[in-house]
């Protein structure tokens, strides 16, 4: 993710990528002898934090690193801005004590949930907003690849650190909390297929006060998945609204007074072209967005403390699935 | 294949299968195709030797390929870290891949030289491909994945791209290819650093709703009309399936200077239907 991130940022316009910084020996070889001659690599980065000059600080390690290493960055340099992948932090409490050291930096700070940034689920999060389908119901929703169809050995199948939980699910965590806020209980199961220490399924029950409910379905060893898939349906008194990364749907219901119509929105009818495209035109337009706060210090959208929100739902699926 | 929905692309998939997908190429070639764009999955070089057992072949015909497979490399860094990824990719060289690293790349694992290791890489990605290249097909251009196109193109580093170029003209005789979705980026940086794009392919996205167009619609039409040198291949003419083929063509027909189009087919039917209509271009 790193260096999709630096390939993105260094081609939009008044930003430039000086250093990166990479643990591992042999990578930091092969970036020295593979980047452009003006981008410094550096193995630590706190020396890097010493020697260079940086406006702001892409995060993109192991998801167990986050917490530690943006405590060093801001405690460093107390302007520095700070984009981290998600998840924030492997738990709640590791994201509360960044939020924390966060509110002390005259930095901006924003957490690569880039599902927001996807023309798609921002057309969803609009209809919702309009009321298309009436009073939500309830929903469902899923995650779902073929990453994992044998034990891996990398970061991301180590016990507190990894598992689809804090891999893949966070995206459609921050999705429903983007869509309805923050949920007030769940309950939940997990399975593991195919690793030895953390889970390759989850399914859980997921509350709010409202009286809105649903499940959510998260497992990266389905097979046949080519790419990750993102699926969230609601069903409202007025209709069924269905979001994945391709389209939006609205279904409206028998006796609707919603007029128009089955209504369906390709991604393709309605999104405009990024000034950099490299893999997905999500990843620039949340680039952008940081970038731009970055310029203009606005608050960038989802904070850390939005991203603290998914760490504190992560942290209620676990225990559930501890209480069985 | 289907980008309109990854639903749509699955429920597809799961009714191919080697043979039909024969068919599917066989039929395509008599109605005029002249190609066959692929990725290196490995499925595809099943099909190659399917294609060449079959005798069903109807013409000679050219191959272009797309390298490197980017999203099984993504999954195997997912599963074993990057570390771990590149230590899958040397244990899948043959020994002698394996010496010819390190002594033609001037030790190049020892002190990564990546313009060796890139060369060896590439010949061993393609080597089991041109094994089973049919007789009758011609390998006319390889083309590099817009994955690492663009990622070359955003960190403004040109220098691996002309490797990649000029190691497929000297040492495999064969035109270099480069897929990007940011076809006026990659023409600017190409001419700044001197680099010919004589003999070189260019598959990019051209359709009426400037999807995956990048910058925008206008900058990638203004460039090919100015563009003298280079070959270009249209890809996405049907935004991923959103526009029909008659909407296609009427946009198609607008464009100067293109050298091919690449349309994806997926039934018999499809293929004859869809080069049927690509007949009047």
């Amino acid at each position: 993710m790193g260096i999709l991130h630096a390939g993105i940022t260094n081609s939009i316009s008044g930003a430039n990528v000086t250093a990166i910084c990479e643990k591992e020996s042999f990578l930091t070889t092969a970036a020295k002898a593979f980047l452009p001659k003006r981008i410094a690599v550096y193995k630590d980065y706190q020396k890097m934090m010493t020697e260079e000059q940086l406006d702001a600080v892409f995060v993109t390690t192991p998801i167990g690193t986050h917490a530690s290493i943006v405590n060093d960055l801001l405690k460093s340099n107390t302007t520095l801005s700070i984009f981290v992948e998600k998840p924030l932090a492997s738990s709640y409490e590791e994201a509360k004590v960044v939020c924390e050291a966060a509110t002390r930096s005259r930095g901006v700070h924003m957490v690569g949930f880039q599902k927001r940034f996807s023309p798609v689920f921002q057309k969803a999060k609009q209809l919702i907003e309009q009321g298309i389908m009436g009073d939500p119901m309830f929903f469902r929703g899923y995650c779902f690849s073929s990453d994992v169809l044998r034990e891996g050995s990398a970061w991301r199948f180590r016990k507190n650190t990894g598992g689809v939980l804090l891999d893949s699910a966070p995206h459609l965590l921050d999705l429903l909390i983007w869509f309805f806020g923050e949920p007030t209980r769940t309950m939940a199961i997990k399975k593991q297929v195919y690793s030895s220490e953390v889970e390759d399924y989850v399914h859980a029950v997921i509350s709010y006060d409202s009286g809105l409910q649903g499940h959510i379905d998260a497992c990266w060893s389905v097979s046949n998945f080519r790419l990750p898939e993102f699926l969230i349906e609601i069903y409202g008194r007025d209709g069924i609204l269905t979001v994945t990364d391709d389209y939006v749907k609205f279904m409206p219901g028998r006796g609707s007074t919603k007029m128009g119509g089955a209504q369906t929105y390709h991604r393709q009818s309605f999104e405009t072209s990024p000034p950099f495209l490299l893999a997905d035109i999500d990843y620039t337009m949340e680039d952008v967005a940081f970038l731009n706060a970055v310029r203009t210090r606005a608050a960038p959208e989802p904070s850390f403390l939005q991203a603290a929100k998914v760490n504190a739902l992560t942290d209620q699926i676990l225990v559930s699935c501890k209480k069985g | 294949m289907s980008h309109l929905s990854q639903e749509r692309a699955r429920d597809r998939i799961d009714k191919l299968n080697i043979e039909s997908i024969v068919e599917v190429i066989c039929s395509a070639l008599s109605c005029g195709a002249t190609g066959y764009t692929f990725s290196t999955h490995p499925t595809n070089s099943r099909i190659l030797s399917a294609l060449e057992t079959s005798g069903k072949v109807p013409r000679q015909f050219d191959l272009y390929p797309v390298v490197p497979y980017a999203e099984g490399y993504v999954r195997l860094a997912n599963e074993k870290g990057m570390t771990g990824l590149v230590n899958e990719i040397l244990s899948r060289l043959s020994l002698s891949d394996r010496a010819k690293l390190l002594v033609e790349g001037g030790f190049s694992a020892l002190r990564l030289d990546p313009a060796g290791m890139l060369k060896t890489y590439l010949d061993a990605e393609l080597k089991g491909y041109l094994s089973t290249k049919p007789k009758n097909a011609t390998l006319q251009s390889v083309l590099l994945h817009e994955v690492l196109t663009d990622l070359c193109l955003g960190l403004g580093e040109t220098g691996m791209l002309n490797v990649f170029a000029q190691h497929l003209r000297e040492n495999h005789h064969v035109t270099p290819g480069f897929v990007t979705y940011n076809f006026p980026r990659f023409i600017k940086l190409f001419q700044e650093a001197g680099l010919s794009l004589k003999d070189v392919v260019i598959m990019t996205p051209f359709n009426s709703l400037g999807y995956q167009m990048s910058p925008s619609r206008e900058s990638c039409e203004v460039c090919l009309s100015n563009l003298h040198e280079g070959s270009v291949i249209a890809m996405s003419i049907m935004a991923g399936g959103f526009l029909s083929m008659d909407q296609a063509i009427e946009y198609i027909q607008s464009l100067p200077g293109l050298s091919g189009i690449a349309v994806g087919v997926s039934t018999r039917q499809h293929a004859k239907d869809a080069f049927a209509k690509l007949a009047v271009l």
